[in-house]
């Protein structure tokens, strides 16, 4: 009896085994088509319907990720040229026509320098600081609206997150200084901070007027309310004024740019970077001059507004164009203040100003029925 | 230092390899942002001028001398010149003494020209780095002309000078002049009544006459105390025509601090009115100009071989005092030794007692209203 039993039970050894395999292959099988699904999910929501492929379009070639570095490129050597007339000289003009070629000259020797990482320094940050600065100052430009459904994405509170990514920009400023090692890099990394502690509160609110006029946080809503009505600078000229130098103060230019004061501190939290990391951060600091004169044109100026015979990105890039130019003057015609004048000028002049400013917006809407916007 | 301080203490060089350092190096101990000692140091530049003054001869030397401060070429030879020319009592004809000092003066002109722009270069501003030397460009386009080199010209030599002044570096000095007439205005506007400039230069780098005399220092940084110590008056010299024109040493007395006491920003006004007074010399002396040889080649060869003597050259610079003290063997074709002492020695010295208590973004400009040059101490 016992001995049948045992028969048996061999015979069925290989039947289980046989489970043993198939439930093996089910398994692989299962995570397979687990797999392909998400692929599949994954590529539908892409490119399944035309106007996912019209937001990729957007994102990544205009007015997206192409666009921006393009004109990147452009400040760069509009700024160059302009600072060289302003200053007697010509700017670059040996490569391409008018020098326009200069600055793919420069990144491409850039990138193909040594990358030194000095020994004092902590290694992964170095390699990482550089790459995720030049992403956070390109975040904020998904907001921006080029023209009316040109827009890569319109949040209702979209004046918020911007000032959200730009708050990070002078943290990283700060990190990187640290990281490098070096008693100078410090030095500067502390007077970024402390250029954010002078800048950012007047920038965010001289950004309030034009919101309380325009009923909204969202950066579309502003320049759609401007085009039905007036631009908001004949309205808030003096918010234009402590944007445009809280702008310059925080991006870390002339006057204001003791963190990278080269006479005083060799090139302050930026020292130490060499080849492509240098390539980032000075492409960081003219995305971010584009963008603040982006944002200007956006909030004073009435972004996409103009002439009907024109397409509304042309009429934004013209008045882009003006705008950076008032950028450059300023920044070419004043000696470097000292890290604490800025913050005692910023603090006892430029904040004033700003809650005076807000204060004349806040009467003007409730006494006088000033509202624009719906 | 109190021992309490000493922890939060951090210790930094301003060292030789730094854009602003001109060549020397500087240690700093900071407090936060305040600079609690400073401590210069010598020696990065150093040349060896005085025993390379040993191994050239008597026409040579005043090469060694303009190099060592190429700004004011004309002025930093002449102390050699004049010591040479004492040994060996020879006689320098009239027009070539016109023609040094309306040279010396133009050098001045010229080095307060670079001045202006390294300053604003340290304090940020190219515009105002470029606006100064592109009129320097002028004043550069006359040395050529006249010596046919642009920085190392070598125009003095012991009896005379080398060069004549023709009709196209008289059109070329024209022009200069010119230029920098015409942009002294709005140099002044950019500068002076720039609000970023009065923010970080005035009350910067205060000092009284008694410590600048006590420092050492002369040349345009006692003149701004309202000190008239100028050799151009005080010791009159033969060989140079500064009495042929009727003009006063420029003085300063500071409209915030008074007589007696100057901050970097009235240096730099210190500084226009010796744009002023030069200009005045010049446009006196060079109507002037007789005619006649400018060297003796008999003379000339009286310098091959000197007798054993000892002699003194000196000579307002731009930035101070340059002096030269020369000792010759008999009849040996250089000199025995030579000592030279440059009014920049002084000025970086004088940082040590000047710059405790002010901010560490407050160096650049002390150190650049002082109007350094490594050459004149490293030597």
């Amino acid at each position: 009896m016992q001995f049948e039993d045992f028969i048996n039970w061999l015979n069925g050894i290989p039947g289980w085994l046989y489970d043993v395999l198939v439930w093996w292959f089910n398994a692989i099988w299962w995570w397979i088509n687990l797999l392909w699904d998400s692929i599949v999910i994954i590529w539908a929501s892409m490119f399944g319907n035309a106007e996912v492929l019209a937001y990729w379009f957007k994102a990544i070639v205009f007015p997206g990720l192409v666009f921006i570095l393009l004109g990147i490129i452009f400040t760069v050597w509009a700024t160059r040229k302009t600072w060289g007339r302003i200053q007697g000289r010509r700017g670059p003009y040996n490569l391409g026509k008018y020098g326009g070629l200069q600055l793919f000259a420069d990144a491409i020797k850039l990138i193909g320098k040594e990358s030194i990482i000095p020994k004092g320094a902590k290694r992964w940050m170095y390699r990482f600081l550089p790459s995720f600065l030049l992403v956070i100052v390109l975040l904020p430009f998904v907001f921006i609206p080029w023209d009316t459904d040109w827009v890569i994405v319109d949040l209702s509170v979209s004046l918020v997150l911007i000032f959200a990514f730009l708050t990070a920009i002078p943290v990283i400023s700060l990190l990187a200084g640290w990281i490098s090692g070096s008693k100078y890099t410090i030095i500067g990394g502390f007077r970024a901070a402390n250029n954010q502690f002078a800048s950012e509160i007047p920038l965010v609110l001289s950004t309030v007027g034009p919101a309380m006029l325009a009923g909204s946080l969202s950066v579309l809503s502003i320049a759609q309310v401007q085009a039905d009505s007036f631009w908001f600078i004949f309205l808030l000229p003096l918010n234009f004024v402590t944007f445009l130098i809280s702008a310059v103060m925080s991006v870390g230019m002339v006057p204001f740019d003791a963190p990278v004061a080269d006479s005083e501190i060799l090139f302050g939290w930026r020292t130490e970077f060499s080849g492509i990391w240098f390539v980032m951060t000075y492409f960081a600091e003219f995305a971010e001059m584009l963008f603040y004169s982006a944002m200007m044109v956006t909030l004073f100026f009435g972004g996409f507004s103009g002439p009907a015979f024109l397409p509304g990105i042309v009429i934004f890039l013209i008045k882009l164009m003006i705008v950076m130019f008032f950028f450059i003057i300023v920044t070419s015609s004043f000696y470097r203040l000292r890290q604490d004048q800025i913050v005692s000028f910023s603090w006892k002049y430029l904040l004033p100003l700003t809650i005076l400013n807000i204060l004349i917006v806040m009467f003007g809407m409730a006494y006088f029925g000033l509202y624009i916007g719906g | 230092m109190k021992p309490d301080i000493s922890d939060e203490a951090v210790e930094l060089w301003f060292g030789p390899q730094h854009v602003a350092a001109h060549g020397w190096a500087t240690k700093l101990t900071l407090v936060g942002d305040y600079i609690v000692e400073c401590d210069p140091n010598a020696g990065y530049f150093h040349r060896s001028a005085e025993k390379c003054l040993e191994f050239r001869n008597f026409r040579q030397g005043a090469l060694i001398m303009e190099r060592l401060c190429m700004p004011e070429a004309f002025l930093a030879e002449y102390p050699y010149v004049q010591a040479v020319e004492k040994i060996a009592e020879i006689e320098v004809p009239e027009k070539a003494k016109f023609m040094r000092t309306i040279m010396m003066e133009v050098s001045r002109i010229h080095s307060i020209q670079f001045w202006w722009g390294q300053l604003a270069g340290e304090l940020g501003l190219f515009t105002m780095v470029l606006w100064p030397w592109i009129d320097r460009e002028y004043t550069l386009d006359a040395f050529e002309e006249l010596t046919g080199s642009r920085h190392a010209v070598t125009y003095s030599t012991p009896g005379g000078v080398k060069y004549d002044f023709t009709d196209e570096f008289l059109r070329r000095l024209d022009l200069a002049i010119y230029h920098l007439e015409n942009h002294l205005g709005k140099f002044k506007d950019m500068i002076l009544k720039s609000p970023t400039f009065k923010a970080r230069a005035q009350n910067v780098g205060l000092f009284s006459t008694k410590e600048a005399l006590k420092l050492g220092l002369s040349g345009p940084n006692i003149r701004a105390c309202d000190y008239p110590m100028d050799l151009r008056k005080d010791a009159h010299d033969p060989n140079l025509k500064y009495d042929q024109v009727d003009w006063e040493v420029p003085v300063l007395v500071s409209e915030e601090h008074g007589s007696g006491m100057c901050d970097a920003y009235d240096r730099m006004i210190q500084r226009f009115n010796e744009v002023d007074v030069a200009l005045q010399i010049i446009r006196g002396l060079l109507p002037q100009v007789p005619e006649g040889p400018i060297i003796d080649p008999k003379v000339r060869a009286k310098t091959n071989r000197l007798p054993a003597g000892e002699a003194y050259g000196r000579v307002e610079g731009a930035r101070g005092i340059s002096t030269l003290w020369l000792k010759t063997t008999d009849k040996a074709q250089t000199p025995y030794r030579a000592k030279i002492r440059g009014p920049c020695f002084n000025s970086y010295y004088a940082l040590k007692h000047l710059m405790p208590g002010l901010r560490f973004a407050d160096f650049v400009l002390v150190f650049g209203s002082l109007d350094p040059y490594v050459g004149w101490w490293d030597r």
